[in-house]
């Protein structure tokens, strides 16, 4: 039956070889990206998975080796193999720490495309995932009413008694608690500017620019997204919303669903055509947006489309860093530390910028976080597909945020999930906020309003 | 993490999983794939499992039970060396020593420290570093390679130069014997205890006289004063002539690197880029420590041997950050050559430094006859050769070349009076090239010694020594080498 399916798949256009070893399905790992490796392992430390387990196959060594088998034909795409490749993190910090620059994560996707072809998701698993990646996020207006109706939860007292009844207690912990630190839903942006496609920059306009509103984001952290328009019309940027824009794909493409993720890359392609600069708030969205060209390494057609969009990509500390953004006027006086985004630090190596934008603020003290680029944990969905692993990675990840600060800053919604919860669960009064946040909060009290985080 | 319920009718997997229980043990192929190899990838086999004990107690259950049902089991840390020591040959029960990875207890009046096998060598610098102390032996692999790894190979590093190798700062062992009995040596701090130094014997055993789960280390003071040079040769011999002289001139620097062209090209496209030239033929990378008062004279001194020997660059490290970059472009070398190659084999050879220029040459010959490049990053001071030989192992018969090219490298360099290891060990690697330096009745008495501790050979066989069977056919060559 395999051959049958294998042949299919060869007649397929995007598929330039039929097969790589026991890789069968089109669009086949790169094996250039495991000959870089020389199985060295000083990456063995940077990985989180191997910090808590100390098992090979769950190092992103042991995780290239097994990739690399599998293409050498001595290991076959079995259920068995779903555990080392899935429980990674794809935090990119092995690529940091790799002499030789291997990209450990954008195989790991690969293969991942492969892996979920040869063993698909059954039962339970199966729709959620397909309800989830398939049937809500890629679209806006669905997800708008999935947060309507959270929202009606919050704010209509139902979740005041879900809360008290114990009706949470039969949802698994981890939901349990992932529903205790959900942000209070606002009105997404999209549907806040529907009808002004274009927000002017304050004063003079130095450039244009369009933001990607991103999927959840939109729902959960409007005010994010509020932030960042505001932030970048106070330095001279016009903002769109362009309205066919979805979701980035980094969730599917991260589930081995590559399909559905050049499905949403061509379309958000095709939607910021027009724009010169796409701006980012969210790191693993940046990230994925800048790594488009990868889905489309066999279409060179699509492939050249993807870098010229990629090359448009920014995210939005390291834009406003680049061109110059102005200085807060205002004194803020808060303690503060910076946890890196894996995204961010180890996927875009955007270290500095958010840093620098933070100290630039008056009466900011920045405390140094240890550790500060190791993942958190959250990882998109790992932590509701994996929540023992997550939970662990951020109980290590708890040790080093310093006790002695009011808030601690990132530029990542779904790492401000996961820490909101790692501070929740250590009872410490810390806020969690957004890099963008903080400029905005500043920004403000210049102009003399009274605003709190 | 993930429940993993047994799921197997192996009835010593069964009973291995009693001890160490369920979430310990692998025993699946996808899993134990990742354990076939060690960071010396030619060689790899299958093990039947892995455990990972928590105690120096699991260790010892683990290991008596193996001996009772005559199970073949070897140790493993993490995974980084470089002569095959870790692979499971004979499809060992691999005992993982990476979840018994606590520091036990820092003594810094007495200036040592208790760590479990599984703790990382860097971590121990880390962990002591702000209360002005470190640990000495560094081998490049420090980032995440185990101390017990380091005590099984003897370990090594670009600053043993001056302060030693890993046997010169053990001051204690806990070990599981190989039929399961545990026992400490040493760890009371007489310096030179009564009897047999049974350390020293424990220390580079490559894993075949017991499995250490406890260790004493010394610790050092932090020298008051560091500079680090960077010199820069067009001819090799200059570079050599100028390692020579600097030894010569009663200089003991902390370290003496170099490293040649093929070396730097494969560090400049990699991950950690300094800028080095491209067309220069060698650099030098040395570093001085100690006491303030005298530090500068040094530094004087080497600049002046290397502007003799025609140097075309030679500048000193202005900031810890740049002394720092320095040394990850060097530490990182091995793994960068991933950025020029598929594959590589790393030899280990040790030669008398005065010959250093004829042995490079020599090597180059080698390079050219078998037409594969070769590079050299190596601890030059105490003339430790580590020829890189670069090789795609998914060409047809290149591995094969490449492993005779890196024999020829390990003979030339016996044959001028060296060694073929310095600090990787024999492993399986280089265990037929013990011939090149030992007799038959050498080798005989040192596995006379490994039978007493090791009488049923379950731990670890087949490694360190040549096997029997090829006795007679490399005699010969053994004696024309002698």
């Amino acid at each position: 039956m395999m051959s049958t399916m294998a042949n299919e798949r060869a007649d397929s256009p995007a598929c330039a070889t039929a097969s790589l070893g026991n890789y069968r399905f089109g669009d086949l790992p790169d094996p250039s990206k495991w000959a870089d490796c020389v199985h060295c392992g000083m990456c063995l430390e940077s990985c989180p998975t191997y910090e808590q387990t100390g098992e090979e196959q769950h190092s992103p060594r042991g995780r290239v080796h097994l990739m690399k088998s599998v293409g050498e034909g001595k290991l076959d795409l079995t259920p068995d193999l779903l555990d080392p490749i899935f429980t990674c993190l794809d935090c990119r910090a092995c690529t940091t720490a790799c002499p030789a620059d291997v990209d450990v994560g954008g195989l790991i996707e690969q293969v991942r495309g492969q892996l979920r072809q040869a063993v698909p998701l059954a039962g339970w698993k199966a729709l959620v995932s397909g309800l989830f990646l398939k049937g809500i996020f890629p679209h806006p207006s669905r997800l708008d009413w999935l947060g309507r109706l959270l929202k009606l939860y919050q704010k209509s007292g139902l979740q005041t008694v879900a809360r008290k009844t114990g009706l949470l207690r039969v949802m698994p912990d981890h939901l349990a608690e992932m529903e205790a630190i959900l942000p209070s839903v606002g009105t997404p942006v999209r549907r806040k500017y529907k009808h002004q496609p274009l927000i002017k920059a304050k004063g003079e306009t130095k450039r244009t620019v369009a933001i990607l509103t991103g999927c959840v984001m939109d729902v959960m952290f409007s005010d994010i997204n509020e932030a960042t328009i505001r932030v970048l019309t106070h330095n001279g940027n016009d903002v769109v919303i362009v309205p066919n824009q979805t979701c980035c794909g980094a969730l599917h493409v991260h589930a081995g669903d590559r399909e559905t993720g050049r499905k949403l890359a061509k379309q958000n392609i095709e939607a910021f055509q027009d724009v010169d600069h796409v701006i980012v708030n969210a790191a693993g969205c940046g990230c994925m947006l800048k790594e488009y060209p990868e889905l489309f390494r066999n279409d060179p057609e699509w492939h050249e489309k993807a870098e010229q969009f990629a090359a448009k990509v920014e995210d939005v500390s390291k834009f406003l860093h680049d061109t110059g953004f102005k200085p807060p006027k205002a004194e803020l006086n808060v303690r503060l530390t910076y946890h890196d985004a894996c995204h961010l630090a180890h996927g875009q190596g955007i270290r500095q910028e958010p840093r620098a934008l933070i100290e630039s603020i008056p009466g900011v003290e920045m405390v140094a976080m240890p550790n500060a680029d190791r993942c958190c944990g959250s990882a998109g969905i790992y932590n509701l597909t994996h929540p023992d692993m997550a939970q662990a990675v951020l109980e290590s990840k708890m040790q080093h945020v310093p006790q002695d600060v009011e808030l601690i800053s990132m530029g990542n919604p779904g790492c401000m999930l996961q820490m909101a919860l790692g501070v929740m669960k250590h009872g410490r009064n810390q806020k969690i906020v957004h890099t963008v946040q903080l400029l905005d909060w500043a920004y403000q009290k210049e102009e003399g309003k009274d605003v709190r985080i | 993490m993930r429940k993993r319920p047994i799921a197997t009718n192996d009835p010593h997997i069964q009973a291995l999983a009693r001890i160490v229980g369920e979430q310990a043990i692998l025993y699946r192929k996808e899993d134990l794939m990742a354990y076939d190899c060690d960071g010396f990838t030619v060689h790899r086999h299958l093990p039947r499992a892995v455990v990972f004990p928590n105690s120096t107690e699991q260790v010892a259950t683990i290991v008596k039970y193996c001996h009772e049902h005559d199970l073949p089991f070897l140790a493993r840390g993490a995974g980084t060396g470089l002569s095959g020591g870790a692979i499971p040959l004979n499809g060992e029960v691999v005992i993982s020593l990476t979840r018994m990875k606590r520091l036990l207890h820092v003594d810094l009046e007495n200036r040592r420290a208790v760590v479990e096998p599984g703790f990382v060598n860097l971590k121990l610098t880390n962990s002591v570093a702000h209360r002005g102390y470190y640990y000495a032996p560094d081998p490049s692999s420090q980032y995440c390679c185990t101390i017990g790894g380091n005590v099984a190979e003897n370990a090594g590093g670009a600053h043993c130069l001056k302060y030693g190798v890993t046997t010169n700062h053990i001051l204690g062992l806990e070990v599981v014997l190989p039929n399961g009995e545990v026992i400490e040596i040493g760890g009371n701090g007489v310096p030179d205890p009564p009897g047999y130094d049974l350390l020293g014997l424990l220390t580079g055993s490559e894993g075949t006289l017991g499995i250490v789960t406890k260790i004493t280390v010394r610790l050092l003071k932090n020298p008051e004063a560091k500079q680090t040079v960077l010199a820069y040769f067009d001819e090799v011999e200059d570079a050599s002539q100028t390692v020579s002289d600097i030894i010569s001139a009663g200089i003991v620097p902390a370290a003496l690197e170099m490293m040649d062209q093929t070396a730097i090209e494969a560090v400049e496209a990699a991950a950690f880029p300094v800028g080095h030239p491209k067309d220069i033929a060698a650099l030098l990378l040395i570093e001085v420590d100690g006491i303030s008062a005298g530090i500068d004279e040094q530094i004087n001194d080497i600049l002046t041997i290397c502007r003799r020997h025609h140097v075309r660059e030679v500048k000193v490290a202005q900031s810890e950050e740049e002394r720092a970059r320095w040394w990850a472009n060097r530490k990182t070398g091995f793994g960068a050559m991933g950025a020029i190659s598929p594959d590589y084999l790393v030899q280990d050879g040790v030669i008398p430094r005065s010959r250093l220029p004829e042995v490079l040459r020599e090597i180059a010959d080698i390079s050219r006859k078998y037409g594969l490049r070769i590079a050299n990053i190596f601890h030059a001071g105490d003339g430790n050769l580590h020829p890189l030989v670069l090789f795609d192992a998914s060409k047809p018969g290149e591995t094969e070349r490449a492993l005779a090219a890196g024999s020829e490298c390990l003979k030339a360099c016996a044959a001028v009076g060296g060694s073929i290891t310095g600090e990787h060990g024999v492993g399986i690697e280089k265990k037929e090239e013990m011939r090149f330096i030992f007799t038959d009745e050498e080798i005989l008495a040192q596995t006379a010694i490994r039978d007493v501790f090791n009488p049923k050979n379950l731990l670890n066989a087949g490694k360190l020594f040549p096997t029997p069977g090829r006795c007679v056919e490399t005699k010969q060559a053994s004696s024309t080498v002698k």
